[in-house]
């Protein structure tokens, strides 16, 4: 199979890389790149671990190609706290208590980043709608949307 | 406030920071130099002699390392939380979909799963048992040894007996739950490998580090302080990480190659073969006065605790003692036998068959509320447990007895929202 190369922006670098046709744009950001903060959960899109924001768009990148990146810009939790400090979302969270296991933390945040950059102060049943798509296991929900409504407040 | 340094307060939970940033390490954000990726081969029958197994062809395929059968395990070959039934790589016979054949490591993900696909197998299928109803009869198929049972219990408190003439009401009826799945968001995975002082290591997603060291040393055949398991960041487990995960076949490929080698499951065969919650039939027979006073409780349970017995011995241990629930009753009885079958295997899942129980008197209890035309909050707090009750275990409970307080604030909860 032949690579093809693709040019993308991470977490706000250039990124030039050769990639296999098949390879999923999951596998080309944890393997290829390092990012280990994208999580597979499921691998079929239904539980949002590896959510990351494309191009504005909080996307499941198991379900898409890392050739599908091409002159994307493309954020993962990695990207997220800027010159050290953490962003309000991941704030909330650490002081709602809206972390148990961990896993699903990283998709969490990100599709709130995504929600509250279109929308800065949304309603309870905006926030429920929008984190719809990312599954917890530990929690429950309730805390992880206070944790939201609260870094839409501040 | 008091002067603890946490009680009573609220803290940030220790580990907060890295899960919100995204550094904590997970097992499968492990990777080495020089490292292989691992897989298993598994059965697509769930009952079956092996006739033929051919690993030459995968063993053929360049970029693969070491592709392994039982033959290859220089110690045990069977492990289990508390019974020793489960094979690390099957040697006589499969017992389940999804039992553990053969093991691949390759250079690549992509190489294991080609060699996966090289490898031929032959079955001689034998009868699946996939009820308890089949499984307890004589001319069964026997899945372990010459009896497919594979733990009884039996509780008796009071007389149970003597206790029917003394009731106005007696209600029957029989409750089945159902196989879950813990579906801990984090698939199982592992990394092996020889750290600096020879030790075997195995970084794992586990809820069980020290009984898994035990299980990598007795299979590989070496003293305990030679293996050394530890936790990475665990997405969940709710029980379903406390049976051992890839850590045996992970510690045999390292064993062989000397090298790292990584297994991650994915959500399919992470599902397929973890412990699921036991699935429980239980006929219960429950006398009351007319006031709603709890008499007798007579409980049969059985359970179909699948292909190898995991935490069974646990959870038949839990569930009889539970059955009667939080309430007072002088005559308890109940029966409970799990069985083996061909089903995936069912074991530790929050609550140990306490969950299944409740299903049980909850029901019984919400039965007698309507046959007696009472208030089922009612019924409940009439024999709630207190101090100063004996339960079914002959234990005579002297403190912190919250139900009677929490049902009614519960209830007070539920009228607001409801």
């Amino acid at each position: 199979m032949n690579k093809i190369k693709i040019t993308c922006t991470v977490n706000g670098e250039a990124v030039c890389r050769e990639v296999y046709p098949n390879q999923r744009l999951l596998d080309f950001l944890r393997e290829e790149l390092g990012l280990t903060s994208v999580k597979e959960g499921c691998g079929e899109g239904e539980c949002g671990a590896c959510t990351v924001i494309f191009n504005g768009e909080p996307v499941t990148s198991c379900c898409m190609l890392a050739g599908q990146a091409e002159g994307a810009d493309i954020v993962t939790l990695e990207g997220l706290s800027k010159n050290g400090e953490m962003d309000k979302i991941q704030k909330a969270f650490i002081e709602v208590g809206a972390v148990q296991c961990g896993f699903c933390t990283p998709g969490m945040v990100l599709t709130a980043k995504a929600l509250l950059d279109k929308n800065p102060h949304p309603t309870m049943d905006e926030i429920k709608l929008a984190m719809s798509g990312n599954l917890c296991r530990c929690t429950g929900y309730a805390k992880i949307h206070q944790a939201v409504a609260k870094a839409a407040a501040e | 406030m008091n002067n603890y340094s946490v009680l009573g307060k609220s803290e940030i939970k220790v580990d907060a920071v890295e899960k919100v940033l995204g550094t904590a390490k997970f097992a499968a954000d492990y990777t080495m130099p020089n490292m292989l990726w691992g897989g298993v081969f598994r059965s697509t029958v769930p009952h079956a002699y092996i006739k033929k197994l051919n690993l030459e062809k995968a063993r053929a395929l360049p970029g693969v390392a070491c592709v392994l059968d039982h033959t290859a395990i220089p110690g045990g070959n069977r492990f289990g939380i508390i019974i020793k039934d489960e094979p690390c790589l099957v040697d006589d016979k499969v017992r389940r979909y999804g039992d553990a054949i053969a093991v691949v490591a390759a250079e690549t993900k992509e190489l294991v799963h080609e060699a996966l696909e090289l490898i031929e197998v032959e079955y001689e299928e034998l009868e699946p048992i996939f009820t308890v109803e089949r499984a307890m009869e004589e001319d069964a198929p026997k899945i372990h040894g010459d009896s497919n049972v594979h733990a009884k219990k039996f509780l008796n408190f009071g007389d149970v007996d003597a206790a029917w003439d003394k009731c106005d009401i007696i209600i029957e009826n029989t409750y089945s739950t159902h196989r879950l799945s813990h579906m801990f968001i984090e698939p199982d995975a592992g990394i092996s490998y020889y750290d600096d002082q020879g030790l075997l290591t195995v970084i794992a997603s586990t809820q069980n580090p020290h009984y898994d060291r035990g299980e990598v040393a007795v299979m590989l055949g070496i003293p305990a302080n030679q293996v050394r398991v530890k936790q990475a960041a665990t997405g969940g487990g709710f029980g379903g990480k406390l049976d051992i995960g890839v850590q045996l076949h992970c510690a045999l490929l390292t064993y062989y190659t000397k090298r790292p080698v990584k297994i991650v499951r994915d959500r399919r065969e992470s599902t397929m073969v973890s412990a699921k919650r036991h699935p429980i039939t239980m006929h219960a027979k429950t006398g009351a006065t007319k006031d709603g006073k709890l008499v007798a409780v007579d409980v049969d349970m059985v359970s179909d605790s699948g292909a190898y017995a995991s935490y069974g011995p646990a959870v038949i241990g839990r569930a009889p003692v539970h059955i009667a629930g939080p309430y007072e009753c002088p005559n308890v009885r109940c029966s409970a036998v799990f069985y083996y079958t061909n089903s995936p295997m069912a074991g530790a899942f929050r609550g140990f068959g306490v969950p299944q129980a409740a299903v049980c008197h909850e029901g019984q209890m919400n039965a007698l509320a309507r046959a007696l035309n009472m208030d089922p909050i009612e019924i409940r707090l009439k024999n709630a447990h207190k101090v100063g009750t004996v339960i079914p275990t002959g234990q005579k409970l002297t403190e912190s007895v919250g139900f009677a307080d929490t049902l009614k604030m519960a209830a007070a909860k539920a009228a607001e929202v409801m």
